[in-house]
């Protein structure tokens, strides 16, 4: 994956106002730690950081420049986004070295077509690996070709690239392949016949959800 | 119809949950493939879970799996009709779960999105609020 050159400028404020006041602004509050050092707090352009997150992922190299001379090379630990909005509202960056052996969630793609008449539930859909900060894999590819039903994919199946070692664990399940339920309504039932106190009725529904 | 098996002692009748703010947690999708996200605070009925449940599950027939993320544990009380002012709070008439903007109502597994998305707006129909249909975001921290 490659680096991408971003500039930052310290932040002076903190708190709500203070952050409200640099998002208005067209920024993203951020701070920056790791290797023991002291946490410095900047603000990044928020259209370039969307713009690197959207093409990179969530584990994309960053080249800090900051307006005070200094200069860093991080990888964002913890991104917190809006919900509705979708913008990004604060961002950890851990602070790496060229070289440095480094744990990041890298997002597991699930290749091929099982077998029909299968439902393929993505139980995880990233995996926890050990690699290079400068040279962390975009995406993992897991294979799920012709899986038939009650079959599933554990961590041990996901084909790493070189250099990178699994740091979870190998059983973890990534997917799980199920048949196919067709989706039951027994009975047009109305709905004035569920009244209060019908609470046997109410884990048939339960049970209902979970099957459909 | 969903509602809590028991009523918890003491909790029979509560004041009216607080409906300001955005939710907390459960935004994001993270069972199936499409979720249901609201858009707006709203008291989601049992009735209303049911009915888009309902209309989710027949539009989609069979190849796929409904999750309900949000589950109905406060009861709201009605005072009868043509009654007078005083002699207590109301019964317990509906089972409501407190929704706040962007919290994922619903999940879904399909394989084909078209169908799945279709689905979802016939669900969204049913309740009394703005949603939209969001997508599971692979490896978002």
């Amino acid at each position: 994956m490659s680096e991408v050159k971003i500039s930052a400028e310290p932040r002076t404020e903190f708190g709500k106002g203070g952050a409200r006041r640099t998002r208005r602004a067209g920024k993203v509050p951020a701070v920056l730690y790791g290797h023991g050092e002291k946490p410095k707090h900047i603000a990044l352009p928020a259209r370039e950081f969307a713009a690197a997150i959207r093409h990179g992922g969530a584990n994309q190299l960053f080249t800090i420049e900051i307006t005070d001379g200094t200069q860093a090379l991080a990888l964002p630990k913890a991104i917190q986004r809006d919900p509705i909005k979708d913008t990004f509202e604060h961002v950890d960056l851990l602070l790496v070295r060229r070289g440095e052996m480094v744990t990041v969630d890298v997002p597991v793609n699930l290749v091929g077509e099982a077998a029909r008449d299968t439902l393929v539930v993505h139980e995880s859909d990233t995996l926890s690996v050990n690699a290079d900060a400068t040279k962390l894999p975009e995406s993992l590819e897991a294979s799920i070709e012709g899986l038939e039903a009650g079959s599933q994919v554990t961590a041990a199946d996901v084909t790493l690239p070189a250099g990178v070692e699994l740091a979870a664990d190998p059983g973890t399940i990534i997917a799980l392949i199920s048949a196919a339920t067709v989706v039951e309504e027994a009975t047009e039932a109305p709905e004035e016949e569920a009244t209060e106190g019908e609470a046997a009725e109410a884990a048939e529904a339960a049970a209902e959800t979970a099957q459909a | 119809m969903l509602m809590p098996r028991k009523p918890p002692k003491g909790f029979r009748k509560p004041h009216h949950p607080d409906r300001s703010g955005a939710s907390k947690g459960g935004n994001r999708v993270v069972f199936g493939e499409f979720g249901i996200q609201a858009l707006e605070p709203a008291y989601v009925t049992n009735r209303q879970i049911e009915s888009a449940r309902i209309a989710m599950t027949r539009h989609i027939k069979r190849g796929g799996k409904v999750w309900i993320t949000v589950f109905p544990d406060q009861a709201l009380t009605k005072k009868p009709a043509e009654t007078r002012m005083g002699s207590g709070k109301g019964s317990p008439e509906w089972w409501v779960a407190n929704v706040k903007p962007g919290r994922v109502l619903f999940e879904m597994s399909f394989p084909n999105e078209q169908i799945a998305r279709e689905a979802m707006r016939r669900a969204i129909h049913k309740l009394p609020m703005k949603c939209r249909i969001v997508t599971r975001e692979v490896g978002e921290s």
